[in-house]
């Protein structure tokens, strides 16, 4: 679907010169004639890779002195890149050219560039008057009628930032009519630990969308729901619990970056079945959702790896048996983006530690004793079966 | 492409290892983070038999064309006997097995592992194992010429053992690479071997300790590319040395596989880029085909793999790029 929409919005265009075409035909021919061209003879290759055996094999010129691709823009005259049309451009460059489109079409930021999947799965209509109706009362049914006169106050107050231009979310947020999450439970998670932001700052950096269990929300939260920025202390109505954390240091500030967790949700912590989403601070914040639901198109890891196997084996740690023998990586002299860079420990160590892989050392011993056929491991082997049976539905 | 072929019903997850049968030059065994050992025949390019594990499966090696034996996660050195479809345990180890290897010359199975042992199994005496040898690292990869066996371990330690004397290592070694060993293979002509590190570079060595043959061994960078004056520096995961030619395949997390000349220091060819890392290549016997593993590696850990796409397995017939130029036979 993104891609449908990608190919509206931007026409073929040369990775080495950056010029547009009509279509891919015309680009390949403008490929053949402005940088696959042999400088020593009139014949036109297909590829820089073409151009490159053509040179070597036919004009004997070794690979090291190999001409840059001509007419190419500087950092796009080599040979490592294979093009062909619009196939086989880097990634990164993909992205920085849609940036740019989109920034000389004035179009908002992400609207090409932002692969469609990314963004949350709320349906992209505002809602109407007497469905968001219908999600107060709910959601007065569900706090309790005490709360509920909190919200007109709440929502006065506010007028200024429901005016501000939407910027993430293609549909305006309806002014009038949106409830600000009236009344949230005293004591209530806050939405962005650690990062109560400024008033207005809002709408256009939500980095996750509401969140889909929210109490009083049947359905699809607004697109753009504002989230309430901190009214004015003198304006809180008395006994209105705040309907946004208390400014920084007021609150008990959780793990920065940590997803937050609906209302009424159990505990983040600690609670049982729950999978503990990594502690790592800074790190980008994802939908609670899906530390919360399992999905199924994604690799997740879930739940232990092999069946029931070791449900009760955690994976350890990695340790150096010998730390004398510790490995620190050399500092590299040139500015060096290395892909791989623990010393210590090999990229399938740490594979093999991930819940997805990990396997209990020792289950093993009673069954090795002699030598087993194949019926009996197959058989102890089922409920691996099983988790292979959803691999093989994702792929 | 009509040079390239590739194989159906690929593994579900990454693949650890890919291995051609050292007589038939169409089976090839390929060994996964799935839990399986798959046996392809090439020719037809159907899947013969699959071999379910207890887990994932790091390292694949064949003894002759019907037999193989492999080890991964769960610790196991199991005999997998290819017409029958049949697996008999071998034995143990402490830790996960990273490599397994077969010695011609010994007609014994070779593990190394995490648990810092190297241990020798022969399948058919009453207990499997004949010996274990303790390291000072864990042990990465192995692979075996003649009577030489090369041990790679962590903290870039290399043990080069004859394997009729495993009671102390013929040579010890710091790898000349500065950073983490990824890759190993010893030559064909069994003169020496060649080492691969994270860190888009290798080495090519000698077993001669003569300082006359020592002088000989060398490094170089390969698997990079420097975009906006930034060097990106992938793992070569993988070193394999044609079975004819002596030439050598090199591959990485770049999704690009070069075929080298060693002696004259040359790249003879570099392929198309694939669209994953890969893990594992290997020649078959008559040195025909190359068959290119392709999935992804964690370099980036479970971010990666949330990204990463469908394991592939690439057949791809070689022609005469892999032969070193002037080759008289």
């Amino acid at each position: 679907m993104a891609k449908k929409k990608n190919k509206q919005i931007l026409r073929p265009w040369c990775w080495y010169c950056e010029r547009e075409f009509e279509d891919e035909k015309v680009l390949m021919q403008h490929q053949k004639a402005k940088h696959f061209k042999c400088n020593m003879c009139p014949r036109r290759l297909n590829t820089a890779g073409g151009l490159a055996v053509h040179i070597q094999q036919v004009h004997k010129l070794e690979p090291e002195n190999l001409p840059r691709i001509e007419n190419a823009l500087p950092g796009r005259d080599g040979y490592e890149v294979e093009i062909f049309g619009m196939e086989g451009i880097p990634a990164p460059d993909v992205a920085d050219y849609k940036r740019r489109k989109e920034i000389e079409l004035g179009l908002s930021a992400g609207s090409i560039s932002q692969p469609q999947a990314k963004r949350p799965k709320t349906e992209n209509r505002p809602l109407t008057e007497e469905e968001l109706k219908a999600q107060l009362e709910a959601h007065k049914a569900l706090m309790g009628a005490s709360e509920a006169p909190a919200a007109p106050t709440t929502d006065a107050s506010q007028g200024g930032v429901y005016g501000a231009p939407p910027q993430a979310y293609a549909a305006p947020p309806t002014p009038a009519v949106v409830p600000p999450m009236p009344g949230l439970p005293p004591g209530a998670p806050p939405f962005f630990p650690g990062m109560p932001p400024p008033p207005g700052a809002f709408p256009g950096q939500m980095p996750f969308p509401p969140f889909p269990g929210m109490p009083g929300m049947p359905g699809p939260p607004p697109p753009g729901f504002p989230v309430p920025p901190f009214p004015p202390m003198g304006m809180m109505p008395p006994g209105a619990s705040p309907p946004f954390p208390p400014p920084p240091g007021a609150l008990r500030a959780p793990v920065p970056g940590f997803p937050p967790f609906p209302p009424g949700a159990s505990p983040p912590f600690g609670a049982p079945g729950m999978p503990t989403p990594p502690l790592i601070p800074g790190a980008t914040p994802m939908p609670p959702s899906a530390s919360v639901t399992p999905n199924p198109s994604q690799y997740t890891p879930n739940g232990p790896p092999h069946g029931g196997a070791t449900p009760s084996a955690q994976p350890p740690q990695l340790t150096l048996p010998d730390p004398t023998l510790a490995q620190t990586n050399p500092e590299l002299k040139k500015k060096t983006s290395l892909k791989y860079e623990d010393p210590n420990f090999s990229p399938d160590e740490r594979r093999a530690i991930h819940p997805r892989y990990y396997f209990a050392k020792g289950q093993l011993a009673s069954a090795s004793e002699s030598k087993t056929d194949a019926a009996q491991i197959s058989a102890s082997d089922e409920s691996r079966g099983k988790k292979r049976a959803r691999a093989e539905d994702f792929l | 492409m009509s040079d390239q072929l590739e194989l159906a019903s690929p593994p579900f997850d990454s693949i650890s290892s890919v291995r051609f049968s050292p007589t038939n030059a169409h089976q090839l065994l390929v060994s996964s983070w799935d839990a399986t050992v798959r046996y392809y025949d090439i020719a037809s390019n159907e899947q013969r038999a699959k071999f379910d594990h207890r887990a994932a499966v790091l390292s694949i090696a064949f003894s002759d064309a019907s037999h193989a034996y492999s080890g991964g996660l769960d610790t196991s050195v199991r005999e997998l006997e290819l017409e029958t479809e049949k697996i008999y345990n071998l034995g143990q180890h402490a830790d996960s097995i990273s490599s397994i290897c077969h010695s011609r010359e010994a007609n014994t199975v070779i593990s190394g592992s995490w648990d810092r042992t190297v241990r020798f199994w022969d399948p058919r005496a009453s207990t499997a194992q004949q010996s274990s040898h303790d390291l000072p690292e864990r042990v990465y990869f192995m692979d075996t010429v003649n009577n030489h066996l090369v041990v790679a371990m962590a903290s870039r330690l290399i043990h080069i053992y004859d394997i009729r004397k495993m009671d102390k290592p013929e040579q010890t070694r710091e790898s000349s690479l500065k950073f983490m060993t990824r890759a190993l293979a010893c030559m064909i002509d069994g003169q020496g071997y060649a080492t691969a590190s994270v860190e888009g570079r290798i080495a090519v060595e000698y077993f001669d300790p003569s300082p006359e043959i020592q002088d000989k061994k060398y490094a170089f960078k390969c698997h990079r590319q420097t975009i906006d004056e930034v060097d990106h520096v992938w793992p070569v995961n993988a070193l394999a040395f044609h079975p004819i030619y002596n030439t050598f395949a090199s591959a990485g997390s770049d999704g690009t596989v070069s075929i080298w000349d060693h002696k004259v220091k040359k790249r003879l060819r570099q392929y198309p880029r694939y669209h994953s890392a890969i893990p594992s290549v290997a020649f078959n016997s008559d040195g025909t085909k190359l068959a290119v593993g392709v999935s992804y590696t964690w370099d980036t850990g479970e971010e990666g793999a949330k990204t990463a796409e469908r394991p592939g397995i690439y057949i791809r017939t070689l022609g005469e790029e892999v032969k070193p130029k002037g080759w008289t036979g």
